[in-house]
């Protein structure tokens, strides 16, 4: 025991030294997190107050406890007749994007992976990748060029076929399958790339056994390639699932051009909720919308998670 | 990424057999219709815009915008070049931001996700906890602009359009993800045995190898960078600081609150109209903005898809 | 570590408390709003030396534009709001003057434990005209009325009115008199005429571009109720004398609820579908551009506008046509939502409000000071000619030129160019003969109906805009969006108004 002694200590001296000095590393970004990510949560109790603006003779934070509690009151917008809408819009489009973004980009990859001219392959991936990289603003200019009643190239060639002019910013009937081709446009060069790195990862000997075995390609598709994205997909559908109440800013708001008659297809509950806060002004109204959003989120990953470890522990995400 | 290792020779016999084991020629050629059609969909909207951009204003007016303009202008540009100096500005305070922003945000991410993927770290399990949550539930937008303006100073500075984007726990779980994939834990042990110091170890022995999974978060982050604009409204008044995305935001922005309000501002809100930037001029812009990243982003497009694959690989 | 994080915050929010001690004059600063200020370092200095000297105050001013400046505002009122000490505020943007004076985020001027009106603004009294201060009056949040920002002496009278180009007009054979007399509902063959006349060349012509968001109440005759920033509700004006109340009475309706608003909806409708109207003016991105763009380069006929006095003289040389407006009331009316157009409040938050207060004083009463601010100076970005006008210097006007509504009291500043020397009195002759609106002084808060104005807000959005240029039938849309306004709670908000309206009536 005596012997031992001092190599365990130098053990022990040797581990502590070494959580500290990997501690210190991590000491950049905890600092970050707690100054700019944690420290504001204080705002969540807002959610439940008939806020009260700091003045000079009531400076912040003092305003907070000054500020009648409320309850449930500024969760109430949420609930009207409106709201419904914009929670069908949120939850219908982020399911049906889900579903045909991975339906489009798995078989994109696919396709690409049976490609003998690999430089084209490269080519493709290349220019699908970069949608990706522009900002919704830029977006919208783009289909503003196409769409743009007076000069948009689709509205002059239907005056110049002599047909009728749709009124495209105007019009909701189009605009579900508007915002889902951009949604798809931009965001399909990223996950295919995704899961055509998947797809290359596997080992070429598998189906080289499958072919010989006289497997056609659908049946190595079923059986060898689907099988090695499947911890991918569910990964993937995790996060999506948990960000389902959650909407995309940019491409709601920026690229219908912000035009209200399209609201009942084009409102989402970050929009709703910015216009909210923009006309009325309330804080609380505002911020109960986020902690709700937070808490719905919550909610679908750890559904979504005990889901999936029950059917298969190995995908799970934690 | 390609299914063939590139630089090793096959020998023919087994390129027969990949022939052997392809579809069919005729399928091969429809999947190059499919992709191919969507692939130059990708990039026909930006070479549209462009085209606008070089479009006479006269030519818009009588066929609209089209990929073949009666006659080109260079108007539009003559316009955004009498921007001047907040042109130039604007185009150094997007470069600025972006390569500091993501050198300070890289830096960060590594030191964070490295500890992560230890699985010797006794406290991995707390800090994994403490981004994660951040991704769920987060304070709201006054609150946050309460503790960034007020507490931490972040009011017409570059300060407040670097630090709000520094981190994305997003980004930790990635780099993380690399770190699992690429680095072999023996490798560490080997050199923490050679008596190699945690900092020592990080420098010299892993980052080597996380070249392409570095690219890639970099990349991400620069593009966070380079689009962002929302800060900029939120904490910036100083025209001198303005990045290009938002000077082209703010030209949107101005059109539509003067849409909005021009009967409350009265008659001099015409003047204000009237210097309003024109659509092509705004195309013009968009131009600018995008240009940067259509060069640029073929050079790093190899090392972002090698580092995806790496990183996407569950480990 | 934790406790390193407490201190470091600690130190933190000390030093953002701790106001500055220093010698020397107070620096006030300010918030403005719409402006195109890239330059403003000749100003300052001129300016700053002679408040120094003149009253121990610098100023620092913070040029909000009209892109920037709601967000700005918004976050900054609602946030701890260490920055401004005065802000513009109004109406109309989103730090809304009676909604936020409710909420404490201004400083009470005519406070009666501190009177700074009183102590540091006698010129500033005695200058502006008393109705101003009556229409500025509104509710704190200890439910007293009173005085919490200096309004802007400026137009403060609506005067709306129809923009005709004449030059146009009397091409075809028309004669203004013929405009006036059709009336909105008989302009249909007017249209027509022009129209196919000026479409021969084979370009297309839209006779009638307007402001969408505002016309109703061209062809209504319903005035802006103030606290209603969102236009729900309508109040129906006496057009032939608007001092007295309309055939109503003093009620509030739905707006898109009356007789009134379909016919005019119908109408809009049947011009839209006759091809008088330009489809981009019913889309909220394109629609101010549209209507400006046809009005700068002459290419209408007749448009909206919400004018002032003395406007023709300037269009007219801008466009290059002769330019009529033909005034849809009898007289400007003066309203709360005029008089709140454009005011100055000092924040709540301010630690210099006597300083401020003293600045203010200040800018509505010294030309020398008012005319710095607004038109720079003298040599640099104006000249003066032999007639005592103001001639800008292009160049370097085009780096410094704030928006003057926005600033303070427009009657001290020199004429410009064309305007004649005596235009400030001509102008201040031409506004003493409007007249105040039978509900004058009357603001509605929307704080008890916040939740529905959230939900009414989002339907009305939806449909306003398409309806009222005619870009929708009518037919379907006009019951859809009524019945959907019906369900997002609309009759309380009415039914709140109105309650308040029997209140300050005294009824």
């Amino acid at each position: 025991m005596t012997a031992q002694q001092p190599i365990e200590r130098k053990h022990k001296r040797k581990r502590s030294a070494k959580t500290f000095w990997l501690t210190t590393m991590m000491l950049p970004v905890t600092v970050w997190l707690l100054l700019i990510r944690y420290l504001p949560m204080f705002g969540i109790s807002l959610s439940f107050l008939d806020y009260r603006l700091p003045t000079r003779k009531l400076p912040f934070p003092r305003n907070l406890f000054k500020s009648p509690w409320v309850g449930l009151k500024n969760f109430n917008f949420l609930f009207t007749s409106e709201s419904v809408t914009m929670i069908r819009n949120t939850i219908g489009y982020n399911a049906l994007w889900i579903v045909l973004g991975l339906l489009i980009s798995v078989s994109f990859a696919i396709l690409m992976s049976e490609l003998t001219k690999k430089f084209l392959a490269k080519t493709y991936q290349t220019m699908m990748f970069f949608p990706y990289f522009l900002s919704w603003v830029v977006v919208a200019y783009f289909l503003f060029a196409f769409l743009d009643p007076t000069n948009g190239m689709i509205s002059r060639a239907q005056k110049a076929a002599g047909g009728e002019v749709i009124d495209w910013y105007n019009t909701p009937k189009y605009w579900p399958y508007i915002l889902t081709i951009c949604s798809i446009w931009k965001n399909t060069g990223y996950s295919t790339v995704l899961y055509l790195s998947a797809i290359t990862g596997i080992d070429r000997t598998q189906y080289e056994a499958a072919a010989v075995d006289g497997a056609t390609k659908w049946q190595q598709l079923i059986h060898v390639t689907l099988p090695h994205l499947k911890p991918m997909i569910i990964i993937l559908l995790i996060m999506n699932v948990g960000k389902i109440f959650n909407a995309d800013f940019g491409l709601f708001w920026s690229v219908p051009m912000n035009s209200a008659p399209l609201f009942s297809v084009t409102q989402v509950v970050d929009t709703y909720v910015y216009r909210a806060y923009t006309s009325t002004g309330n804080v609380g109204m505002s911020t109960a919308a986020g902690f709700l959003q937070n808490l719905v989120g919550f909610i679908c990953i750890m559904a979504a998670n005990s889901i999936v470890r029950n059917l298969d522990a190995d995908s799970s995400l934690f | 990424m390609t299914a063939i290792p590139k630089k090793t020779a096959i020998p023919k016999k087994a390129r027969e057999h990949f022939r052997l084991n392809a579809v069919s020629r005729k399928t091969e050629a429809a999947f190059h219709l499919v992709l191919g059609i969507f692939a130059l969909a990708c990039i026909i909207p930006f070479v549209f815009v462009i085209i606008i951009s070089f479009s006479s204003e006269d030519s818009i007016r009588r066929i609209g915008y089209s990929f073949m303009p009666q006659a080109w202008s260079l108007a539009a540009y003559e316009q955004v070049f009498r921007l001047g100096d907040a042109l130039w500005r604007s185009y150094f305070n997007s470069f600025f931001i972006t390569v500091v922003g993501t050198v300070i945000s890289v830096v960060m991410c590594i030191l964070y996700a490295y500890p992560l993927y230890r699985k010797d770290y006794k406290f991995r399990g707390f800090f994994s906890f403490l981004s994660f949550f951040t991704m769920i539930f987060g304070g709201g937008l006054i609150p946050t602009y309460i503790v960034c303006k007020d507490l931490l100073g972040m009011s017409n500075n570059y300060y407040a359009l670097i630090v709000p984007m520094l981190v994305s726990p997003f980004y930790i779980i990635i780099m993380r993800t690399f770190f699992q994939t690429t680095v072999p834990f023996d490798l560490i042990e080997a050199a923490t045995i050679d008596g190699s110091g945690e900092y020592t170890t990080l420098v010299r022995v892993v980052l080597p190898i996380m070249k392409p999974g570095i690219a890639t978060v970099a990349l991400l982050t620069a593009l966070g960078y380079w689009n962002e604009w929302f800060l900029c409204l939120l904490y910036v008044t100083d025209r001198k600081l303005y990045p290009l995305q938002y000077l082209l935001m703010e030209m949107q922005r101005n059109a539509e609150f003067l849409a909005r309000n021009s009967s409350m501002i009265g008659a001099s809100g015409a003047d204000a109209i009237r210097t309003l930037p024109s659509q092509t001029m705004r195309m013009a812009v968009v131009v600018f903005i995008v240009l940067p990243i259509a060069c640029a982003y073929p050079f790093f497009q190899r090392y972002v898809v090698e580092g995806l694959t790496i990183g996407s690989v569950k480990g | 570590m934790k406790k390193m994080l407490a201190l470091l915050l600690a130190a933190m929010m000390l030093l953002a408390v701790v106001p500055v001690f220093a010698e020397g004059p107070v620096e006030i600063t300010m918030l403005l709003e719409g402006n195109n200020v890239t330059d403003d370092a000749a100003v300052l200095e001129k300016l700053n030396a002679y408040l120094a000297e003149k009253i121990g105050v610098t100023l620092k001013p913070t040029w909000g534009t009209w892109g920037n400046f709601d967000q700005l505002a918004l976050d900054y009122v609602n946030s701890s709001r260490n920055e401004y000490d005065i802000l513009f505020t109004c109406s109309w943007t989103s730090n809304e003057y009676a909604k936020y004076a409710k909420k404490d985020a201004y400083v009470r001027l005519d406070d009666p434990e501190d009177n700074l009106l009183e102590k540091y603004g006698a010129d500033l009294t005695a200058t502006l005209p008393e109705l101003l201060f009556e229409g500025a009056k509104t509710e704190g949040i200890d439910g007293e009325k009173g005085i919490y920002a200096v309004p802007g002496f400026k137009d403060f009278a609506t005067m709306n009115t129809w923009d005709v180009n004449v030059t146009l007009l009397e091409k075809y054979g028309y004669t203004l008199e013929d405009v006036k007399n059709a009336g909105f509902y008989g302009w249909g063959d007017i249209f027509k005429t022009v129209k196919e006349g000026e479409e021969k060349d084979g370009e297309v012509f839209y006779p009638f571009v307007f402001e969408g968001a505002v016309v109703e109440r061209f062809v209504t005759g319903t005035p802006i109720v103030t606290g209603d920033s969102n236009s729900l509700l309508s109040y129906y004006m006496n057009t032939e004398d608007v001092s007295t109340p309309g055939a109503y009475g003093n009620v509030f309706f739905n707006k898109y609820a009356t007789p009134e608003f379909e016919k005019f909806v119908k109408q809009m409708r049947e011009y839209y579908l006759a091809g008088y109207i330009d489809p981009a003016i019913a889309i909220g991105e394109t629609a101010t551009d549209t209507w400006r763009n046809a009005q700068n380069t002459a290419r209408y006929l007749i448009s909206s506008e919400v004018s002032l006095y003395g406007y023709e003289y300037t269009t007219s040389e801008a466009r290059g046509i002769q330019v009529a407006y033909l005034m849809t009331t009898d007289a400007p009316y003066i309203d709360n939502t005029s008089v709140q157009g454009a005011m100055m409040a000092i924040s709540s938050k301010s630690e210099h409000p006597e300083e401020a207060m003293k600045f203010l004083n200040l800018l509505n009463t010294d030309p020398y000071v008012m005319t710095l601010l607004n038109y720079g100076v003298e040599g640099i970005h104006y000249t003066l000619n032999d007639a005592g006008e103001v001639e800008f210097i292009p160049e370097a006007r085009a780096t410094y030129s704030p928006w003057t509504n926005g600033v303070g009291n427009v009657t001290i500043l020199p004429p410009q160019k064309g305007q004649g020397a005596d235009f400030q009195q001509r102008f201040a002759e031409f506004y003493a003969g409007s007249k105040k609106l039978p509900i004058y002084g009357f603001t509605f808060d929307s704080k008890p109906v916040e939740i529905e104005i959230a939900a009414v807000v989002n339907v009305k959005e939806a449909y306003a805009l398409s309806l009222c240029t005619g870009a929708v039938d009518p037919e379907t849309a006009l019951p859809e969006l009524l019945a959907k306004l019906e369900a997002a709670g609309m009759q309380k908000i009415v039914d709140e108004a109105n309650a308040q309206l029997k209140t300050f009536l005294g009824e």
